[in-house]
């Protein structure tokens, strides 16, 4: 499709201020790449960048590109895994991130926020009404609350304890692919009964409409007591949490692990000694200190069915934020040394063994790269494995990259379909057309495309996402 | 090999190594004078360099501005050392602003330079 660049930036600088629109090249590629390993192509550039203050420009951005079939990009902060950060196609990005006004009514028991919002921010925000954000993403500094509404996640959270953030919008002000604003939900804490469209823009990925403001409620922040406990296997802690589903204990709201080679690398990465082996790490919540205190001790009396080598209560603050942020930085650690390609592999509780078996036996027996290592970690609580492939080099071909980055995903999204599961945290667009269809069938997914062609007829939002096109 | 060429490769080398995470992004002190353009962000700035060197972008005054905006405060480079990377994001900017010299002089807007 050929688009006037010149005439582009001047209809979009009349919407959002000439400051605020761009076609020049090098800011078109700062959009255009993502955390995909692979590196961007002249279909993912986009024409323009754009960036919107209000529902009113986003609306006026929408109804031109509607009317001149050009598709629109939603940007948050382009942290996706899976790739719903980058065009699939030459596109407006709409970036979303002037859109970050906060308003918090403890009188109504709720907050209304723009998208743009970074996550860790927002939490900071929150602190002094001793409110729970309930997302809680590994990129939570450049994360947005956008992003994590548009694609429900609540990342590192156990779902059976916490639920997901879009359980907690009580409404959103969207904006339609045909221009029009449209304010959903309620402003009472009472959430709506029967069909109201909240609950299905929540998590719809930009697929549906542009979410221009968030009502989201206060969660009372609960007290906290803090677990570790090592084992010699990791095979141990998987053989806990199916445990703790099997016996119906109450599930922490954290509840993390690093594999063998895994803790090795996070433990060093942030100063402390490396552990003997596989290391699980859980968070217990009560609204009162005592009950904290108490579900904790039981919490460690049941962690004695794993055999693990020691468990303990960690009070120590410092010690704690230590051990909780190898975690997060085994991945980031792991990277240095090479390149990864990941999944999230999320089966029913009672095949999460086989199913690590399997993904192990899977990355260590890649057909499109040999001499790779296995890494895995995760919100084992939730439950979710992220399987990693270790390419010991950062010099790989961009075939090769998107050769080894399909056969991990495809492959490990055949154990999610074999055993139940269906992803948690990374959306199920983007790149998971394929998977959607094997998953649900094809009459499932051709009720997506019906829905897509319903809320935006001429397909102009995210395009390329649901078609799984890269 | 010609010491343009030893340059080129060094730091498409450096540039292979951001991980994409963007974490610089939010802590780069001209992306938030700019109120939040990525291009103007030290993650931007990689990406501009890492496309100049592949012949993607080709010399022109936005991306001049780009690069030449890095006020080379290191705050990208703690933020990237804290997350395990350990990129030398200054010295790669340094080092695409020499590539981009010869055409600066050429450049009509610069001639004065």
């Amino acid at each position: 499709m050929d688009v006037d660049l010149k005439k582009l930036l001047k209809n979009m600088a009349k919407i959002v201020g000439k400051e605020n629109a761009f076609t020049d090249k090098p800011t078109s590629l700062a959009y255009a790449k993502d955390a995909m390993p692979w590196d961007v192509e002249a279909h993912n550039i986009p024409h323009a960048v754009v960036r919107p203050a209000s529902s009113q420009e986003v609306s006026g951005v929408l109804r031109y590109a509607n009317e001149k079939r050009i598709p629109v990009h939603t940007h948050g902060s382009g942290t996706s895994l899976v790739g719903l950060g980058r065009p699939k196609t030459n596109c407006i990005v709409l970036d979303m991130g002037r859109m970050k006004g906060l308003e918090v009514f403890p009188e109504r028991g709720y907050f209304e926020v723009g998208p743009g919002f970074h996550i860790a921010k927002l939490r900071k925000a929150l602190s002094p009404y001793h409110a729970l954000l309930p997302a809680f993403p590994g990129s939570e500094l450049v994360a947005t609350i956008g992003g994590v509404v548009s694609v429900n996640t609540s990342a590192h959270a156990v779902d059976a304890t916490l639920c997901k953030p879009g359980d907690y919008v009580l409404g959103m002000e969207v904006v339609m692919p045909t221009g029009e604003i449209l304010q959903t939900g309620t402003e009472s804490t009472r959430k709506p009964a029967g069909i109201e469209a909240t609950k299905f823009l929540v998590g719809s990925e930009g697929l549906f409409c542009i979410i221009t403001k968030i009502r989201m409620r206060l969660i009372p922040l609960p007290c906290f007591e803090n677990i570790v406990a090592y084992y010699h296997r990791t095979e141990d802690i998987l053989d806990t949490v199916m445990a703790m589903y099997k016996q119906g204990i109450a599930t922490p709201m954290f509840f993390e692990y690093l594999d063998e080679k895994s803790s090795k690398v996070g433990f060093e990465a942030v100063g402390l000694k490396a552990p003997p082996g596989a290391v699980a790490m859980m968070s217990i919540d009560s609204s009162t200190q005592v009950g904290c205190e108490e579900k904790a001790k039981r919490f460690l009396e049941f962690l004695k069915i794993g055999n693990p080598i020691e468990a303990k209560i960690v009070k120590d603050k410092e010690e704690w934020a230590q051990i909780w942020s190898s975690r997060a930085e085994a991945g980031n650690y792991i990277y240095r040394l090479g390149s990864t390609f990941g999944s999230e592999i999320t089966v029913r509780v009672d095949k999460l063994k086989e199913a690590f078996h399997e993904a192990q036996d899977i990355i260590l027996n890649l057909e499109s790269y040999q001499g790779n290592e296995f890494y895995s970690f995760g919100h084992i609580g939730a439950p979710t494995i992220h399987a990693y492939a270790f390419v010991p080099t950062k010099d790989i071909p961009n075939d090769v990259k998107i050769a080894i980055a399909t056969e991990v995903r495809e492959k490990t999204e055949a154990l999610n379909v074999k055993y139940g599961g269906c992803g948690g945290e990374w959306g199920l667009t983007a790149q998971r057309a394929s998977f959607l269809k094997k998953k649900y069938g094809d009459a499932y997914y051709e009720f997506l495309v019906h829905l897509k062609k319903t809320m935006d007829p001429n397909n102009i939002l995210n395009r390329g996402n649901l078609e799984g096109w890269l | 090999m010609s010491e343009s060429e030893n340059v080129k490769q060094t730091l498409l080398g450096e540039v292979a190594r951001c991980r994409g995470c963007r974490f610089c992004v939010d802590v780069c002190p001209t992306y938030q004078a700019s109120e939040g353009v990525e291009s103007m962000s030290a993650y931007g700035r990689v990406q501009i360099i890492k496309y100049l060197l592949t012949g993607i972008l080709e010399f022109d005054d936005s991306l001049t501005y780009s690069l030449y905006s890095c006020l080379q405060c290191r705050r990208c480079e703690v933020i990237c050392k804290s997350k395990g990377q350990d990129l030398d994001i200054c010295k790669i900017f340094q080092m695409g602003r020499s590539l981009l010299s010869q055409n600066l002089v050429q450049g009509s807007r610069h001639e004065k330079i």
